[in-house]
């Protein structure tokens, strides 16, 4: 190693020759997920423990509101039919905050060039941001479902179909979450994503009972529902049982992927809302 | 040339126009946005009887003399109504703190006194009006009669009171947005599912029924589903006592931390 300084004319072709990459820029993609997920985990004692907290008192207002209406061996099978879906609930909605604020997030503040100056393509930017909100919102999850197994046994009997659902599921709310934070303009727009998009559709979902419980047209409803499939294949993953067919559910989910991801990759390219 | 003298405004022991003025801004803080701050917790209580009464209701006639979707409503309305109540005055002061408006609320000639009763007339105003548009959204799913009006009424406001003056507390300990969250997440919310709102306290195992007992968010419900149902799983007379006595004391602290400026002034 020597310190000597490089000659001025050294130093001037140095800097003048492009940094070079193969076909995938992995440094800016390892980057920007990263950074994303970073900053996904670092607000934990909300977006974690706030959910865990509150899908304890799902499952502690469930439990107790069978309990006094109904047998006592009803309530632990009520709360063995939740405990799944809410995990997945979870996992979705936090996949899809995340992605959705952090969009919103850097237009508001004017940081969004940080995203679109480095030499990633939009490829890269997509599978970075929705590879770190799917990773948090499984970390979130798993967490979640360990402090469930507490109350409610959650050994999973399908540990490869469950996966295979939590990823579908997660990256389908990651990629909704980057089309609404490209779509929204204001912090209204985000909450009444949620409030009127995402929490509706999770709630109606069959995550809380059965679907035959369900008139014919509210059934037919939750059948068209992406959400409901995502949820139902999780359920399968702890409890060897599912209400609709796997393979249409499976199949469903990553056609709604790709569509979306194909939405997404057009619309990074043209910089929709993005670049003005 | 030659000017009058300046002369300053004069108020009575009561500042009306500054009361009033302040009022309506807090009013109109929420009105603007009134999708977010009206409708949405609407839509979320709408949510929350339908996946109870399709998780449950089927395995139930009834309870407390009525329906399970009609035992439930009330309790949801009233749960929307306080959180609502809460947020209203939490943000309110949370969001002047932050982006520095907060002397736009301490310059002015009001009392104390003056501050409080204005932020949490507005609060209990939200929480009123997030209740009457919760009644009239169940009521096309839910028979809704009411037994005594006295009783409702009562509860509404001084549920909302309480809770709006909660808010004020909250907002003015929080140096962030994550605090008002966190008190949201880990006070506001358990205290509130574990009301009673779902189930009839009456029929739980202890300790269920104790730790009930000492939730003030149980007497808030009970009384308020008492004036819809006509009946009631503790004393109302305990409830009314207690949510009076709790108002006061808030009162009280909030008057004194607005007065010595506690966390709001540097």
């Amino acid at each position: 190693m020597t310190d000597e300084p490089l000659s001025p004319r050294v130093a001037v072709r140095l800097l003048r020759r492009p940094r070079r990459f193969g076909a995938v820029n992995w440094v800016g993609l390892a980057t920007l997920y990263r950074r994303e997920a970073r900053r996904g985990l670092k607000d934990h004692l909300d977006s974690l423990w706030g959910p865990v907290v509150a899908n304890l008192l799902y499952l502690a207002v469930f439990g107790l509101a069978a309990g006094t209406i109904d047998q006592p061996g009803n309530a632990g099978s009520l709360l063995a039919f939740i405990a799944p879906g809410l995990v997945m609930f979870t996992i979705m909605s936090r996949a899809f905050e995340m992605a959705c604020a952090s969009i919103l997030f850097d237009k508001l503040e004017g940081m969004i060039v940080d995203v679109l100056q480095p030499p990633i393509t939009p490829i890269e930017r997509l599978t970075g941001m929705a590879g770190a909100c799917v990773s948090v919102g499984l970390l979130t999850g798993i967490v979640l479902a360990l402090v469930t197994h507490l109350f409610v046994d959650m050994r999973p009997v399908a540990p490869l179909t469950l996966l295979l659902f939590a990823v579908l599921g997660a990256l389908m709310l990651s990629l909704a979450g980057i089309l609404g934070g490209l779509w929204a303009r204001r912090w209204d727009h985000y909450a009444a994503l949620l409030t009127f998009f995402v929490i509706p559709a999770s709630f109606l979902s069959g995550m809380f009972y059965p679907i035959d419980v369900l008139p014919e047209f509210a059934r037919d409803l939750t059948l068209i529902n992406p959400l409901f499939y995502a949820i139902d294949g999780v359920r399968y993953g702890f409890r060897g049982e599912a209400q609709a067919s796997l393979a249409v559910g499976a199949a469903l989910l990553i056609a709604i992927n790709a569509a979306l991801a194909l939405v997404l990759w057009r619309l990074f390219s043209r910089g929709w809302r993005l670049k003005s | 040339m030659s000017f009058a003298p300046p002369r300053h405004r004069r108020v009575g022991p009561i500042n009306w126009i500054g009361l009033a003025t302040l009022y309506f801004k807090e009013v109109r803080r929420f009105a603007k946005v009134a999708t977010q701050t009206v409708i949405a917790p609407v839509i979320t209580s709408l949510l929350f009887l339908a996946i109870f009464s399709l998780a449950l209701g089927r395995t139930v006639q009834t309870i407390g003399g009525v329906s399970f979707a009609e035992f439930l409503a009330p309790g949801l309305i009233m749960m929307s109504m306080v959180q609502n109540a809460f947020a209203n005055t939490s943000s309110s002061i949370m969001i002047s703190k932050v982006q520095g408006s907060i002397v736009d609320l301490l310059m002015p000639p009001l009392s104390p006194g003056e501050i409080v009763v204005a932020m949490v007339l507005g609060g209990v105003t939200r929480g009123i009006a997030v209740g009457l548009a919760a009644v009239i959204g169940m009521s096309f799913f839910v028979p809704i009669a009411v037994h005594d009006a006295g009783f409702i009424l009562f509860h509404a406001i001084a549920a909302s009171l309480l809770l709006a003056q909660l808010g004020i507390l909250g907002g003015i300990w929080a140096e962030k947005f994550d605090h008002i969250a966190a008190i949201t997440n880990f006070v506001i919310t358990p205290f509130a599912f574990l009301s009673g709102a779902f189930y009839s306290v009456q029929r739980l195992p202890e300790p269920w029924i104790t730790i009930a007992h000492w939730n003030p968010f149980f007497y808030m419900i009970d009384g308020f589903r008492y004036g819809f149902i006509g009946h009631a799983d503790g004393s109302l007379t305990v409830g009314m006592l207690l949510l009076i006595a709790a108002n006061g004391l808030m009162l009280w602290l909030n008057w004194r931390l607005i007065a010595i400026g506690y966390k709001l002034r540097p």
